[in-house]
């Protein structure tokens, strides 16, 4: 049984020691000069406004919400639509009603303003 | 529609206790809805009762030995299976004619007895649910059923004889009643778990078959003796029999109907149909049966030398019902299931016909029960007194009437199986009882009339099932005359043929003729004087009187060994139990009061434990199985 | 693939029930929203009877991850029924709420198509699948009560407490398809060896314990369930209390039943243990409570610990009492939380010592609850006994007599804390005597439980039958 997690073993090793070496030649090699810009937080490189501790609206969540719904949706919709031919009239009904599902939901996601920004 | 009633004959006890939850449910602010309703059901009830008996008796032979029979699972668990079912046979079809008969004639008697009375819905509610225990019991398929169905007809009893709930006595005569058969269903309750114990089943037919085994099951006999005594200790308290016959005649407290119905045909002749239903058993455990015999002979004579002496016209007929099942019983302990049954057939028609019309008179004496205080009651309540009179005739055993020939049929049986002393106990007894009915009529209906009653006839609703019952008393017992008739259906085994030999006909009527003749000497004609029999008796009037102080020894040794046990028990109780409960409950609600504690409410709390409790299981598991220790602890394979 | 979808009729008609209850919540203006709790309960109902077809019906399809089977449609029955009595009971809490009206009827149709795709579940994905939809509807369902910080404090613990349970449980599963290499709960039987018990699986076994014991709230897992019983609005409650359990209940005995009974000695010991300690502290902490619904939670914690004993006999005759108190329970339970639907509707209160006089002020409230503890407690002739008597005897029967002794003393103690509410309300005299009066889908409500729980007490028999076949389906002693 041990022999089963050599592997993982070796694995493991190689894991923890590989990030190590690259951290320690990177620390080696890079340029150790202080500048101001260095010190600023990170966003895509646009320059930072007021704190960084704030509230989201959860407004945010709402869209969040209904774009994973549609996402993971276009998951179930790639293949169908490749093999639409060889499925057949039923499994069009099938994905009529798997979407008329979803436009429940949207539907009554926005009746209820979620996707109103105020 | 025969069939229809046969298939469907869970309905004849369904509708009466249909109407008992209507009413209580419903209709209880209504009279006369709740009163049509119960007469509606019972009615009903007793049409499909006539229309299974047509069916079983109609289909000749089929039904005699196997009888038609069929239920669903009530419960099961390993090792035990319970059904409620419906068993029809001559027996139980018989019954369910005279319970129902009897059942529907009592509601609609009380329809003018009760009339007026504040709980008069109330009253009928009661009376369907008795009516409907009993019917449940009569069609039993086991005796589980027959026990649950036998309570249900012991807590009725209850009821109703306790009805008059603001009276002390009817209280006390209630609570004696179910006091008293609770002695003998304990018993019974133990029979039948060695019943079931022993042989794994409690259906009747099941058990018919293979209690003549009983080696089979490794019992000895003298064990199937024990059960079937402690089995009989059930009917002993239910039919009044000696020593538990104190509370029947306590139980006229209630009103007037509902000792009919008890008397005649519903709670006291259950336990004689248990011992009938169960009759198998006591052809094999012969011992038992000669017990059954003697308990049965003994209760006979012994109530009708207390009903000698009675004064109160429902007292004197209470103890002539302990007597005559005291007949029944002892006819079942001879081994006649023809004979008991017969006897309980008749009985219902005249017994019922004399506590109704006993209810008749005490309707017009007002509460008036001393039957000294009465006389020559017969001109203003002619129908009531004739068919009193009927039903007199009908208990002395008088040809053509029906007692005479269950009565014979039961001295037959008595002499032909040897019980000769059993036999000229019967006739004696058969005497007495002509005697202390007659006494009571003639007192009562006979004589001069006293000026201070002003007694009147009984309505119309009232008189109705007098007159069928007295119709009854009368033609009842000539089912027995045909080839084919009463014998030929109710039995268990062979038929009994034959009739009784002149010269028993003769000592048979010579003992009810002296007796009226006694009695009509004494109180109607006056040749003899009764103060001088009474005085000449001397001890032995004053025991008769007095009910062989049999009420007054049980008090006494309620008050010394039970209440002194009893003390003893509190003391104990008070100081040790209590002691040991209040410790214990108090051990309790502090562990929970403490353990209440890590209830926090606090969230973090909360997933620390759900958390730890994970990782304590998986640990546990880690080192409880030893696979799994190994590969831990000893580095695996 | 080719499936039958006509036997997936209660499932596509309950989703389509939830999803038309949506769509009707969106369509009609919100202050006309009346009869939506009436219409959700003919709904459940005309389903409940339905699925009687369904009854002997035993297949399996899209190759065994979903089971139509008398074992599923027994608990199917169960979520359905109880799901008809909570719609009834939830009509006057609904009608005080301000908005929401019709999304709380689909939630609630929601939960139930959770439990009823949880219970049917042959695989251990489409489990966890039924699992989630149930559960994260109740998360919605327990903070329902908008404004009430008890209900968003339920709710808040609810969410957080009811995500790492699943995560614990995600976890367990994934280990348990890491040993066994599938995750079809009927093929589980042939690829764990009962000689090969290997750490991971062990570790996965505890995690499912540790996740589906949080459902069934068993000690120690139930820490949540008397402070969400507490503030979530009261039929949401009792929906809780009766279908999540038995939902997960269903679950334990699916997979440990039906896909490891070979290994049947690891996990029985554990059962045992976790059974007998939900007993007793269930039963001891319900003792001090004041409030009914926290009385009520800590003796579902200890009714949990009565039924795990049917998973302690790991024999057909335990999955038969398990399924028969389950069923019972739900009876027992709705009726006793619907009192305290009614009595805090009408004084606002739930403490137990306000319901002093009770049987004055409405007796029929008084006599349902008193017969729906009397049967949590196990008191002849009522429908508990007889529970409790299947249970304890499939036990005994497997020689665990030490097991059926707590039971038994600690029903004794529990007779104590229902004895003291039936006390309060018969003997205690009521501060304000004035007459209650309870909306009549209430009343529908109370006389059902109490007469079914009743007449299952007297005649077990259609439901023992009912409850048989259910444990047929397990091929086990």
């Amino acid at each position: 049984m041990l022999q089963q997690y050599a592997g993982i073993g070796a694995m493991l090793i190689i894991a923890i020691v590989f990030p190590i070496i690259v951290i320690a030649i990177s620390s080696i090699v890079r340029p150790k000069k202080a500048a101001k810009y260095k010190y600023e937080t990170y966003e895509c490189g646009l320059e930072t406004q007021g704190e960084t501790w704030v509230q989201f609206k959860t407004n945010y969540f709402m869209y969040a919400l209904v774009f994973v719904a549609f996402d993971v949706e276009t998951v179930f919709l790639y293949p169908w639509a490749v093999k639409f031919m060889s499925l057949g009239t039923f499994a069009f009904i099938e994905m009529f009603i798997f979407i008329a599902i979803l436009v429940i939901g949207f539907w009554y996601a926005w009746k209820e303003g979620a996707l109103e920004w105020n | 529609m025969i069939e229809f009633a046969m298939q469907k004959a869970w309905l004849i006890p369904f509708l009466p206790f249909l109407s008992f939850v209507l009413i209580g449910l419903i209709t209880k602010r209504s009279e006369k809805l709740s009163a049509f309703i119960s007469i509606a059901c019972i009615l009903t009830s007793f049409v499909l009762a006539i229309l299974v008996a047509v069916g079983i008796f109609g289909a000749g032979e089929e039904f005699i030995e196997k009888s038609f029979e069929y239920s669903a699972r009530w419960f099961s668990m390993p090792g035990l299976e319970i059904s409620m079912g419906v068993k029809l046979d001559p027996v139980s079809s018989m019954m369910l004619f005279v319970v129902t008969l009897v059942a529907s004639l009592v509601q609609i008697y009380s329809l003018g007895y009760m009339h007026g009375d504040p709980g008069f819905s109330r009253f009928f509610a009661y009376l369907s649910l008795f009516a409907a225990s009993m019917l449940g019991l009569v069609i039993a398929t086991n005796l589980l059923q027959m026990f649950v169905f036998w309570e249900l007809v012991g807590l009725c009893s209850y009821l109703l004889i306790g009805y008059y709930y603001f009276k002390v006595s009817a209280r006390e005569a209630a609570k004696k009643a179910f006091m008293t058969t609770r002695i003998g269903d304990f018993g019974m309750l133990l029979g039948i778990l060695f019943l079931q114990i022993v042989f794994g089943t409690l259906n009747f037919t099941e058990l018919a078959e293979i209690v003549p085994k009983y080696a089979d099951y490794g019992i000895t006999l003298g064990t199937l003796n024990l059960i079937a005594i402690l089995l009989f200790i059930g009917p002993v308290g239910k039919s009044g029999q000696f020593p538990l016959h104190v509370w029947l005649p306590d139980a006229m407290e209630g009103p007037t109907p509902v000792s009919a119905l008890i008397h005649a045909a519903t709670m006291v002749v259950a336990g004689v149909y248990l011992v009938g239903r169960t009759l198998f058993l006591y052809k094999t455990a012969t011992t038992a049966a000669e017990v059954v015999a003697y308990v049965g002979g003994f209760t006979a004579f012994f109530a009708a030398t207390i009903a000698l002496t009675q004064i109160e016209m429902k007292r004197i007929l209470a103890y002539s019902t302990v007597s005559q099942l005291g007949y029944m019983i002892m006819a079942l302990g001879v081994g006649s299931l023809t004979a008991s049954m017969f006897q309980l057939f008749t009985h219902a028609f005249f017994k019922a016909l004399m506590f109704l019309g006993a209810g008749s008179v005490l309707h017009a004496m007002h509460g008036k029960v001393n039957v000294w205080d009465f006389g020559g009651l017969r001109k203003k309540m002619p129908y009531t007194a004739w068919t009193f009179v009927i039903g007199g005739l009908a208990i002395a055993g008088i040809w053509p009437f029906a007692g005479f020939y269950s009565k014979d049929e039961i001295l037959l049986e008595a002499f032909n199986t040897g019980h000769t002393g059993l036999f000229w106990l019967a006739v004696i007894t058969a005497a007495m009882t002509a005697f202390y009915m007659w006494r009571m009529i003639f007192l009562t209906f006979f004589g001069e009339e006293k000026a201070e009653n002003h007694p009147h006839e009984s309505p119309f609703s009232m008189l109705l099932p007098l007159f069928v019952l007295a119709f009854l008393s009368v033609v009842g017992g000539w089912v027995a005359l045909p080839e084919h008739g009463w014998g030929y259906y109710i039995r268990l085994g062979e038929h009994e043929a034959g009739h009784a030999p002149a010269w028993m006909i003769a000592t048979a009527t010579t003992a009810a003729v002296g007796g009226i003749a006694l009695a009509a000497a004494m109180y109607w004609k006056k040749i003899i004087s009764y103060e001088a029999v009474g005085k000449a008796a001397g001890p032995l009037y004053t025991l008769s009187f007095n009910k062989y102080f049999i009420d007054e020894f049980y008090l006494w040794i309620n008050h010394t060994i039970v209440d002194g046990l009893g003390r003893l028990l509190y003391w104990v109780d008070i100081y040790v139990v209590d002691g040991i409960v209040n410790g214990l409950g108090f051990f309790t609600k502090e562990a929970g009061a403490v353990l209440r504690h890590t209830q926090t409410g606090r969230l973090q709390n909360y997933a620390l434990i759900l958390f730890a409790a994970v990782v304590v299981l998986v640990l546990y598991m880690y080192f409880k199985s030893p696979a799994a220790a190994m590969i831990v602890l000893g580095g695996g394979n | 693939m080719n499936i039958d979808y006509s036997l997936l009729t209660i499932e596509m008609l309950t989703a389509g029930l939830a999803l038309g209850l949506l769509v009707l919540s969106l369509v009609v203006p919100g202050d006309q929203r009346k009869g939506f709790g009436y219409l959700t309960a003919a709904g459940l109902a005309i389903i409940f009877a339905i699925s009687f077809a369904f009854n002997g019906v035993n297949k399996e399809i899209i190759g065994g991850m979903y089971l139509i089977d008398d074992f599923g449609n027994f608990f199917k029955q169960l979520a359905l029924v109880a799901g008809v009595l909570v719609a009834l009971a939830s009509i006057p809490y609904v009608e005080k709420l301000e908005s929401y009206r019709g999304e709380y009827y689909s939630l609630l149709v929601f939960a139930t198509l959770g439990m009823v795709v949880m219970v049917g579940a042959g695989d251990l994905i489409s489990l966890y699948l039924g699992l989630e939809l149930m559960t994260i509807t109740f998360f919605v369902l327990t903070a329902f009560k908008r404004g009430d910080s008890k209900s968003a404090e339920a709710g808040i613990k609810y969410v957080l407490l009811g995500a790492m349970s699943s995560a614990i449980l995600l976890y367990g599963l994934s280990m348990l398809y890491g040993v066994a290499k599938t995750t079809v709960i009927s093929e589980l039987v042939s690829t764990i060896q009962a000689g090969q018990i290997s750490p991971a699986l062990i570790l996965g076994l505890m995690f499912l314990v540790g996740g589906f014991g949080f459902k069934i709230s068993a000690v120690p897992f139930h820490m949540w369930s008397p402070d969400v019983y507490e503030g979530a609005p009261t039929p949401v409650t009792s929906y809780l209390a009766v279908g999540s359990k038995a939902a997960a209940f269903a679950a334990f005995v699916r997979i440990f039943m039906g896909g490891m009974p070979q290994i049947q000695e690891i996990w029985i010991a554990l059962f045992a243990g976790l059974s007998a300690l939900s007993m007793i502290i269930g039963n001891l902490i319900a003792i001090p409570q004041t409030n009914i619904k926290r009385m009520l939670a800590f003796s579902g914690v200890a009714q949990a610990g009565y039924i795990l004993t049917g998973m302690v006999a790991g024999t057909n005759a335990g999955i038969k009492g398990l399924a028969f108190y389950l069923m019972i329970y739900v009876f027992a339970t709705i009726g006793a939380f619907t009192v305290a639907i009614g009595f805090s509707n009408a004084t606002g209160s739930d403490e137990i010592k306000d319901m002093a006089g009770l049987s004055q002020r409405n007796p029929l409230m008084a006599a349902v609850m008193l017969v729906c503890l009397l049967s949590m407690a196990g008191i002849p002739p009522l429908a508990g006994f007889a529970g409790k008597l299947f249970l304890f005897s499939a036990i005994v029967a497997q020689g665990k007599l030490w097991l059926a002794l707590v039971g038994l003393i600690m029903s004794m103690v529990s007779v104590y804390y229902y004895l003291s509410v039936a006390k309060s309300m018969y003997m205690g005299e009521a501060a304000d005597p004035s007459p209650i009066e309870i909306p009549g889908s209430l009343k529908l409500v109370l006389i059902v439980s109490m007469v079914v729980t009743i007449f299952l007490g007297i005649y077990p028999a259609p439901l023992t039958g009912l409850a048989e076949a259910a444990a047929s389906v397990f091929a086990l002693k």
